[in-house]
C-alpha cells in the first residue's frame, strides 16, 4: 500500500517565490508525483505560520495524510516547527521532511527556470526520501539530580550556590587547595574598586558551610562515564596529608614549618609559602595541604615540625590519594583561565629587567594582604617608583602570539592606573591601541582616569629597555614607542612597567575536554552551542561551560554565565526525564565483524565494545546521529535512523527523476 | 672533511677580504672544505628590489642552481647574501610560478633550480655542523678574558624563517663560549647597523651605528664581532666619521668571528686579515698569545 | 572590474607576492614605527605611510623619504601584530617610484641602486667605485674628502682593488637578465 503524501511548497514572501515559481511547483509534484504517492500539493505565502501550519493539520485529518513534505527554508529554522505541527494533527512527527529551496535554490541562483526546475528536484528527492521515514519516539532518560560543578572560581562558585539553594545536590571539585580562582589573587576589581576578597569571599563561605554542597578542594576529575542524565564522574582526592576531621585551621602547623618555598601559584612567584599551607588566609575550606615535593619530610626523611606542634594530631603523613566514583545528572566546566607568559615577548624584558611586573604580580603589590602589604614598590621591594608605564594589549590582539582580544585588560589596566596615582602619587602613563570600556560603568570609569591626569599614549609598545641614550634615562626603563595620535617615536623613561598580559586557555584545556568529550576552538578555550545564542550549553547534552573558560570575559559574565548554566540544569532536574532527539545510529550485530573502526570514528564516545560477544554497539543517549560511523563501517553493519541507506539514495533518485541537462536549461 | 658550495659574495673580496681569509682558514683548521661555486654573480644584496624584484630573486637563483649542480649545500659567510639566498630558495620551493619565471631567464645560461641545495650561514655552519665540542677540542689558544659583543645585525635573522628566537637569539654568545671568550650581554645586538644607507643616507646610519658603538663600549666590550661584512664596514671603517659627526671618541676593534676563531685555533693574526683594519686591533692581539700554527692555504 | 586603479589597490597588487598579510588588516598600533632604528630619520613614520596608502594620497607618500630610509632590517615586518610584512611594502613602494620616476628630490637611494643593478647587468659583479659618481655629487665638499680618505685608507688596506671584476659567463648572464627585464644590449 502505498503511502499518502501531502507536499506543501512556501512562496516565503518573495525569498522563494521571486525566483522559483512556486504554483508551478506545487502544481507539477501535485500531477507528476502522483505515482509516488502524491495524494495533494499546495502553496502557500508563509506556511511556518499558524495559518500556514492549520493548512497541514487540516490535510493530515481529512486526506488521511501518512507523510508530509514541505518545500521551504532550511531545517535549521523550521523543522521544529512543521514536526510539531504534523504532532497536534496526530502524525508522528518523524514522518514530516523539510526540504530546503531557499537556502539551496532561491537564495543562491538568480537564473528563474533553472531554479523552478532545480525546486522541483528537491521535492521530488524528498518526496521518494519520505516513503521510507519510520515513526520515531524520543528516548527518554531520567536525570540523576545531583550536578558535578568543575573548578571553584567566581563562575563554579556560582553555579553551585544557585543550584544547593533550589535544593539540589552539587559536587564542587577543585584542583587547589582552595576555592576562589583568580578573583581572590586581586586586590580591587573594576569598575567599582570594591575590595575582591571582601566581595568573593561571602560566597566562598556559603560554599563551605552549605549543606548541599560537596567541597571536594585539591582533587581532580579522572574519568568520566554515562551520559546526560546519568554521568558516573571518578574524582581523585589528592593527599593532604592532613586529617580533615581532627584539623581545626588553627595555623600552628605552616607557623611552625620552618620550610618556605617560592608561591608561584597565589603570590605569582611574588611571595612565600610554606611547604604546609593554605594559598590565602580566607582560604576555604580553611584544612593546609603539605606540598610534598618540597616539604623537608618527604625530601629527607626530618623535620615533622608540624605533626609536633599540631594540638589535634591531624597530620598524617601516610595519607594516600582517594578516588570516588560520584552519580550526577549534568556537569558544568569552569575550570578558568591560564595568563599569556610575558617571556614570549622578550623585547619587553619581562624576567630580564627586574622592574617589569605582569599584571598578576601587580595584583598581588596592591593587595594589602600580599607580599609587601599592599605598598605599590619595586622589586627591591622598598623604593617606591616615580613613574609607571602600563603597556596594554600584551600577547593580545598580536596574530604572532594570541590573536584574539582579551577583552578586561583595558579596565585591568586603568585599574591599575587609578590605584598607582592614588597610592604613590606617582606619574603614571598607559600605552594602548584601542580602549575597550563597553560594559555599564566602565566608560565614566575611564572618564574618572581622564580627569584624575593618567597620561595615555596610543601606541602598541616596541621595546621596554634600559639601554640609556641620554642622561635622563640612566638607571631607568625606557618604553619605546610610536605616539601614534602624534606620529612621533617616543623614549620614555619609566622606574616601574606593568604588562597587562592577555588571558589564555588552561594549558590542559584539550586534555580535559577530551576527558568531557567536548570540544575545544583552535585558541582551546571551550566551545559553545552556538555563538550567539545559546552561549552556555556545549554540542555534549548534559555538559555546560561558564565563565573565562569560554572565552576572556570580566567577573560579572562569568557570574551571568555561572547562573545561566546553573538555571539550564535546574530546569533538566526539574523536568525529571530528558527526551533525547531519535536521529540516532544503530548497528546491525549480526553483519558486524566486531574490527572496531567505528569505535575511534566517534567523537562522542558513544560506541561500547562488547568483548564477549566481539560486537559494537551505539549508546543511541550519546549518539548525536552525526553520521561519521554509518559512513566508516567497511561492512555498511551501521545505519543512521533518520539517515538509513534507503532514505538517502531514494532522495537520490528522487532528486535524479527530472534529468535536467544543461542544453535544456538556458544560461545566464 | 665536510663539503660546501661556498658563495663569498661581492663584499668578501674586497671589503670583506679578512672575512675570505679567515673563513678559509678556520675552514680548513675544522675540516671543512669550502669550494667556491664556479663563476658566480653579483647577489644585488638590497640594492636590486628597489627595481624589481623577480630580476632580484634570478640573480641569486644562478647561483643556487651552479650549487644544486655541486649536490652540496650553499654556503653564504654575508649575511644579506645568505637573506637573500634563503628566501630565493624557500619562495620557489613553495611558488611553482616564481619557480617557473626564474627558470625560464636561467634557462639562458644553461641552468635549473629546484631548491634543493640547502641554504645555510658559515656561522651556523661551524655550530650545526662541526659543533662546539669538536671547536673546542681543536682550540689551542682560548680567548681568556676577551670581552666580545656579538653583533648580530638583521639579515642573519630577519625575516623569521621559522619559530626561532629573533628577538634574544643565543647561538653567536655560545660559539665565542666555546672559543674562550667572555660574550657580553646588551641589547643592541639585533639592532640594524643601516646597511646601504651608508651611502643613500649617511647621517640615519652614522647614527645607528652610533648607537650599537655606544651599547658596546658601555658594557665594556673589548671588541665588537661580526658576521656581515655591511655590518663589519659600517661599524668600523665608519668609525671615525661617526666621531667626527658626534664628537665621539669611539676606538673599539671590530672582528669577524671567524677571526676570532682564527686566533683562538691559534692560527697567525696576519694570516686572518687582522692588521689591515681601519680601527686597530692591536689592543685585542694581546689575547692571541700562541699563535703557533702558519698555515698555507 | 575596476576603471581606474586606486594608489592603495595599486599598491596591494605590487605586494601580491609579498609573503606577509595585506596592508588593509593594518591595526595603526605603531609598533612598527616604535621599533624603527631609522624613524627619527623619515618623513612620515611607516606606520603613517599605510594610512597614507590606505587614503590613496599617492602624490604624499612618493613625495616622502621614508621608504627610501628604510634599511630593510625587517624587525618592523616580525614584529607586526598584524603579520604585515612592511619592509616588503617599502620596497614595493620603492619599484613604483622608480617606475614613475617619482620620489623626493636630492634622494640617493634611486640613483644608487639604478646605477648597481646597471653595473651588475654590465660585468656580474660589484665595484664599489663605479657607484661612488653616484653619490658623491650629493656630498658636501667636506664629506668628499672624507670619502676621499676612507676610501685611500681601503686601498692601502687592500680592501678596495682598483679594477672591476667581470664574470667568465657574462654575455649568457646578460641574456638570462633580458628574459627577466630587456636592458642592456640583445646578443
Amino acid at each position: 500500500m502505498s503511502e499518502r503524501i501531502g507536499v506543501y511548497v512556501c512562496h516565503c514572501g518573495t525569498n522563494i517565490a521571486g525566483i522559483v515559481d512556486v504554483a508551478d511547483v506545487s502544481k507539477w509534484a501535485g500531477e507528476k508525483l502522483a505515482d509516488k504517492g502524491v495524494v495533494i500539493a499546495r502553496d502557500y505565502k508563509f506556511m511556518c505560520s499558524s495559518l500556514g501550519q492549520e493548512l497541514i493539520q487540516k490535510d493530515i485529518k481529512e486526506q488521511k495524510l501518512t507523510r508530509v513534505v514541505v518545500a521551504a527554508c532550511s531545517p535549521h529554522l523550521h523543522e521544529k516547527t512543521f514536526r510539531n505541527a504534523c504532532k497536534g494533527a496526530g502524525l508522528n512527527p518523524y514522518l514530516c521532511e523539510l526540504v530546503s529551496i531557499r537556502e539551496q535554490d532561491s537564495w543562491v541562483h538568480t537564473d528563474k527556470v533553472a531554479a523552478t526546475a532545480k525546486a522541483k528536484a528537491i521535492v521530488s528527492g524528498g518526496v521518494a526520501r519520505v516513503i521510507h521515514h519510520e515513526a520515531l519516539e524520543p528516548l527518554r532518560v531520567p536525570i540523576h539530580p545531583d550536578t558535578l560543578v568543575v573548578g571553584g572560581g567566581i563562575a563554579g562558585i556560582q553555579a553551585a550556590l544557585e543550584i544547593a539553594d533550589a535544593g539540589f545536590r552539587v559536587y564542587l571539585v577543585e584542583r587547589e587547595p582552595s576555592i576562589g580562582g583568580h578573583m581572590a589573587q586581586f586586590d580591587k576589581t573594576f569598575p567599582t574598586l570594591d575590595c575582591s576578597a571582601c566581595i568573593l569571599t561571602p560566597k566562598m563561605v556559603d560554599v563551605g558551610n552549605h549543606p548541599n554542597i560537596t567541597l571536594l578542594t585539591w582533587s581532580e576529575v579522572q574519568k568520566v562515564d554515562g551520559y546526560v542524565g546519568n554521568f558516573a564522574v571518578t574524582i581523585k582526592k589528592k593527599p593532604r596529608y592532613i586529617k580533615t576531621e581532627d584539623c581545626t585551621g588553627c595555623g600552628i602547623c605552616w607557623e611552625k614549618c620552618p620550610k618556605k618555598v617560592i608561591d608561584n601559584v597565589f603570590e605569582a612567584g611574588m611571595g612565600n609559602r610554606k611547604a604546609v599551607y593554605v594559598p590565602f588566609p580566607q582560604a576555604v575550606p580553611k584544612y593546609p595541604v603539605i606540598d610534598d615535593v618540597n616539604c623537608t619530610y618527604y625530601l629527607k626523611g626530618t623535620c615533622k615540625a608540624c605533626e609536633k606542634f599540631c594540638p589535634t594530631n591531624a597530620i598524617d603523613f601516610n595519607q594516600k590519594a582517594e578516588e570516588i566514583t560520584v552519580q550526577v545528572g549534568n556537569i558544568i566546566l569552569a575550570t578558568g583561565y591560564d595568563l599569556f607568559d610575558a617571556r614570549r615577548i622578550p623585547q619587553y624584558g619581562y624576567g630580564k629587567l627586574a622592574n617589569v611586573f605582569t599584571n598578576l604580580e601587580f595584583e598581588r603589590l596592591c593587595n594589602a594582604a600580599g607580599p609587601t602589604g599592599g605598598n605599590i614598590v619595586l622589586r627591591d621591594g622598598k623604593t617606591a617608583p616615580k613613574t609607571v608605564g602600563i603597556v596594554h594589549c600584551v600577547g593580545s590582539r598580536d596574530k604572532n602570539y594570541n590573536a584574539y582580544c582579551s577583552a578586561i585588560c583595558c579596565m585591568q589596566s586603568l585599574k591599575f592606573a587609578h590605584l598607582v596615582r592614588e597610592r604613590t602619587g606617582a606619574e603614571v602613563y598607559n600605552f594602548y591601541i584601542d580602549i575597550r570600556t563597553p560594559s555599564k560603568g566602565y566608560e565614566e570609569f575611564y572618564q574618572r582616569l581622564l580627569e584624575e591626569g593618567t597620561r595615555f599614549v596610543r601606541g602598541k609598545v616596541a621595546e621596554v629597555t634600559s639601554v640609556a641614550r641620554i642622561p635622563e634615562e640612566e638607571g631607568k626603563l625606557i618604553i619605546q614607542v610610536e605616539d601614534t595620535l602624534i606620529g612621533k617615536q617616543r623614549r620614555i623613561p619609566v622606574d616601574m612597567v606593568v604588562l597587562s598580559s592577555g588571558m589564555q586557555s588552561r594549558h590542559d584545556s584539550k586534555d580535559v575536554a577530551k576527558l568531557f568529550g567536548i570540544s575545544c576552538s583552535a585558541d582551546n578555550w571551550f566551545i559553545e552551542r552556538h555563538p550567539k545564542l545559546d552561549p552556555v550549553a556545549t554540542m555534549t547534552d548534559g555538559i555546560y561551560i561558564a565563565g573565562c573558560v569560554q572565552g576572556p570575559k570580566d567577573i560579572p559574565a562569568s557570574v551571568v554565565q555561572g547562573a545561566a548554566a546553573a538555571a539550564r540544569v535546574l530546569g533538566k532536574i526539574q523536568q525529571k526525564e530528558i527526551a533525547l532527539e531519535p536521529v540516532r545510529a544503530t548497528i546491525n550485530q549480526d553483519q558486524c565483524s566486531g574490527c572496531r573502526i567505528c569505535n575511534n570514528l566517534c567523537p562522542f564516545n558513544a560506541i561500547l565494545f562488547h568483548e564477549d560477544k566481539m560486537v559494537s554497539e551505539v549508546n543511541p543517549a550519546l549518539c548525536q546521529g552525526c553520521g561519521t560511523c554509518v559512513a566508516g563501517c567497511p561492512a555498511g553493519a551501521i545505519s543512521g535512523t533518520g539517515f538509513s541507506n534507503e532514505q538517502i539514495l531514494s532522495q537520490i533518485d528522487g532528486l535524479l527523476l527530472l534529468n535536467i541537462s544543461h542544453a535544456a536549461v538556458p544560461v545566464e | 672533511m665536510k663539503q660546501y658550495a661556498y658563495y663569498p659574495g661581492c663584499s668578501l673580496e674586497s671589503l670583506g677580504k679578512g672575512y675570505h681569509v679567515s673563513a678559509l682558514e678556520v675552514a680548513g683548521a675544522l675540516g671543512v672544505e669550502l669550494k667556491e661555486i664556479e663563476d658566480w654573480n653579483c647577489c644585488g644584496a638590497t640594492a636590486y628590489f628597489p627595481v624589481d624584484e623577480l630580476l632580484a630573486y634570478t640573480l641569486t637563483a644562478r647561483n643556487l642552481a651552479k650549487a644544486e649542480k655541486t649536490g652540496l649545500d650553499f654556503v653564504a659567510p654575508c649575511s644579506a647574501c645568505y637573506k637573500n639566498a634563503y628566501f630565493t630558495n624557500s619562495y620557489l620551493q613553495k611558488d611553482a610560478d616564481l619557480a617557473e619565471h626564474i627558470n625560464y631567464a636561467l634557462e639562458a645560461d644553461n641552468l635549473h633550480v629546484s631548491g634543493t641545495s640547502k641554504v645555510r650561514h658559515l656561522i651556523e655552519v661551524f655550530i650545526n655542523d662541526v659543533g662546539l665540542e669538536e671547536i673546542k677540542n681543536k682550540v689551542s689558544n682560548p680567548l681568556k678574558g676577551l670581552r666580545v659583543a656579538p653583533y648580530y645585525g638583521c639579515q642573519i635573522l630577519r625575516p623569521r624563517k621559522d619559530h626561532e628566537d629573533v628577538e634574544n637569539p643565543q647561538f653567536f654568545e655560545g660559539l665565542l663560549s666555546t672559543i674562550g671568550a667572555e660574550p657580553i650581554d646588551y641589547a643592541s645586538k639585533t639592532r640594524c647597523c643601516g646597511g646601504s644607507l651608508i651611502i643613500t643616507n649617511r647621517k640615519a646610519a652614522l647614527d645607528m651605528v652610533r648607537i650599537l658603538l655606544q651599547d658596546a663600549v658601555n658594557h665594556n666590550a673589548d671588541v665588537i664581532s661580526t658576521t656581515c661584512p655591511m655590518c663589519n664596514v659600517n661599524l668600523e671603517v665608519y668609525q671615525n666619521q661617526v666621531n667626527r659627526e658626534f664628537g665621539t671618541q669611539y676606538s673599539i676593534p671590530v672582528m669577524y668571528f671567524t677571526q676570532l676563531m682564527g686566533l683562538a685555533l691559534g692560527i697567525v693574526p696576519g694570516q686572518l686579515g687582522i692588521g689591515r683594519n681601519q680601527v686597530s686591533g692591536a689592543s685585542m692581539l694581546a689575547f692571541a698569545q700562541n699563535p703557533k700554527q702558519e698555515r698555507n692555504l | 572590474m575596476v576603471d581606474e586603479l586606486s594608489f592603495s589597490y595599486e599598491v596591494g597588487n605590487l605586494m601580491y607576492a609579498s609573503h606577509g598579510e595585506p596592508i588593509t588588516n593594518c591595526l595603526q598600533c605603531g609598533t612598527c614605527s616604535g621599533t624603527c632604528p631609522a624613524v627619527e630619520f623619515m618623513d612620515h613614520s611607516p606606520r603613517q605611510i599605510i594610512g597614507m596608502i590606505r587614503a590613496d594620497l599617492k602624490e604624499e607618500v612618493l613625495a616622502s623619504n621614508t621608504y627610501w630610509t628604510c634599511a630593510s632590517c625587517y624587525h618592523c615586518s616580525v614584529r607586526c601584530p598584524a603579520e604585515i610584512d612592511i619592509a616588503d611594502m617599502m620596497y614595493a613602494l620603492k619599484r613604483y617610484s622608480m617606475w614613475k620616476g617619482q620620489f623626493q628630490e636630492g634622494l640617493i637611494g634611486p640613483d644608487f641602486s639604478e646605477a648597481f643593478v646597471k653595473m651588475i647587468v654590465n660585468s656580474g659583479r660589484s665595484f664599489e667605485p663605479l657607484l661612488a659618481a653616484t653619490y658623491l655629487p650629493k656630498f658636501s665638499a667636506r664629506d668628499i674628502i672624507q670619502e676621499g680618505l676612507t676610501a685611500t685608507g681601503l686601498v692601502l688596506s687592500g680592501k678596495m682593488p682598483l679594477l672591476p671584476k667581470k664574470i667568465k659567463g657574462l654575455k649568457k648572464f646578460q641574456q638570462m637578465v633580458r628574459r627577466i627585464i630587456p636592458i642592456g644590449e640583445p646578443s
